[in-house]
């Protein structure tokens, strides 16, 4: 489980960069590692959530050619508050994961044009936003409603199916 | 236990500050490097997997695209074949009637036009039921032509429709003579659905095959001159008063669908407005 856990992370991570524009709507790629990273991080906890964000976020960042650890970072932080939040809120609903996969989305966008703004980033935050970050975090939040579904069905099933063996 | 947490947290958050600040100083060529090193065949095989899949799929479509396309342009050439045969029958159809209104518009004869709705095709009785009837003023005994030939006359008029008589019923008798030589004999049906001609033997010595059979006219029923048809076989009975030649009708009566009703004046000579072949 474990193994299949790190290669999810680890692969989906690299292959992000590479598969992603075969998923993208209407030109907007959903950011596939976050949401990955947002749905561990509620069923395993703040310290997966920020390991895992970690990890798939600096592969990302290797992958796709820019600074090394300004997604690391971003997604580490978002794994360690949505795993902490996972605790305390009733987040297990999808219909409150899907408009916080798009908040945060959004708070990771923030995140990480503050962090390329110190590291002397020339970026147009308007825009940034406009033509990257919203489109992204509504995008998200499809995909993630998509994504949250298959997972419920899923689990439906192994549980019939367990309850029939028993 | 939370502490933990939170020093895992910051430690994740000093690492990646250390790694940005090592790049802004120069230093990140190696990290990407060794990254690189680790990253770049796993995105060549997901990029030639990915296009290998894609590619399939891409197949896929384009051969359902192609079902698809094969099954809309079957039907297609369907309704065209359809629309093509209708096409060829209003063609067929429009003219059948130029002919026949050619010919009503020639002919010295006061003519009705009719068309055929039914057939009685059974041996016993081969007749033509035609839409013109007493309504119409069309009286008994009425021939019956078409751009080809005799087709025969009407024997019964009903409201609405008339009953014609077609030369090859059985009981059907009509004086003819050969276009060429002139010979006089009559004409009859046979139970076979066939024509054939009786004629004196003494008179009929020079008929040959191919010889065109006319009305004679006599008689004042049939105008002289209507094509009947052509002379197929000579049947010699040696010494027999009369002898036979099977006749092959100068009409289809069986595809026969528009015709000429003849309800005016009948004594008139219409050997010129047929096609006999001399």
């Amino acid at each position: 489980m474990r193994a299949l856990l790190v290669l999810t992370i680890a692969g989906g991570s690299v292959a992000h960069a590479t598969l992603t524009p075969l998923v993208s709507i209407a030109g907007v790629t959903p950011d596939l590692p976050l949401i990955m990273v947002v749905l561990l991080a509620l069923r395993r906890g703040p310290e997966f959530g920020s390991l895992s964000g970690f990890v798939t976020g600096l592969l990302q960042d290797a992958a796709g050619g820019g600074l090394i650890g300004v997604q690391a970072m971003t997604k580490a932080v978002i794994g360690f508050s949505i795993g902490a939040a996972g605790a305390r809120l009733r987040v297990s609903q999808p219909l409150v994961q899907v408009p916080g996969l798009v908040v945060l989305t959004i708070a990771e966008g923030l995140a990480r044009f503050a962090l390329l703004q110190i590291f002397r980033f020339p970026a147009p935050f308007g825009e940034l936003m406009m033509y990257v970050v919203l489109p992204q975090a509504l995008c998200n939040g499809f995909v993630g409603a998509a994504v949250v579904l298959a997972l419920a069905w899923a689990q439906t099933v192994r549980g019939r199916l367990e309850g029939s063996r028993a | 236990m939370k502490i933990r947490k939170f020093v895992l947290l910051g430690s994740l958050v000093a690492a990646c500050l250390l790694l940005l600040t090592l790049q802004m100083r120069g230093y990140g060529s190696a990290a990407r490097d060794v990254f690189a090193v680790v990253t770049a065949p796993i995105q060549t095989g997901l990029a030639k997997a990915s296009r290998a899949t894609f590619g399939l799929w891409a197949t896929y479509l384009d051969w359902k695209n192609v079902r698809a396309e094969n099954r809309r342009l079957r039907e297609e050439v369907q309704e065209l074949r359809v629309q093509g045969l209708r096409v060829t029958e209003t063609s067929d159809e429009n003219r059948r009637l130029r002919r026949l209104l050619a010919l009503q518009e020639h002919l010295p004869l006061t003519t009705l036009s009719g068309e055929v709705i039914a057939r009685e095709w059974g041996g016993w009785i081969r007749s033509l039921t035609v839409n013109r009837g007493r309504g119409d003023n069309v009286p008994r005994l009425t021939a019956v032509i078409s751009p080809s030939g005799l087709i025969g006359r009407v024997v019964d008029v009903r409201p609405g429709v008339s009953i014609v008589q077609v030369l090859t019923d059985p009981t059907s008798t009509v004086g003819a003579h050969v276009l060429r030589t002139r010979t006089p004999g009559i004409v009859e049906g046979d139970p076979r659905g066939t024509l054939r001609f009786k004629f004196m033997a003494r008179d009929g010595a020079s008929i040959q095959t191919g010889d065109v059979l006319v009305t004679a006219g006599q008689g004042g029923l049939f105008p002289r001159g209507i094509p009947i048809g052509t002379v197929r076989t000579i049947d010699n009975r040696g010494a027999a008063l009369f002898h036979y030649a099977e006749i092959t009708p100068a009409v289809d009566f069986a595809r026969v669908d528009e015709v000429l009703l003849v309800t005016g004046d009948a004594q008139h000579d219409l050997t010129a407005f047929f096609p006999t072949g001399g």
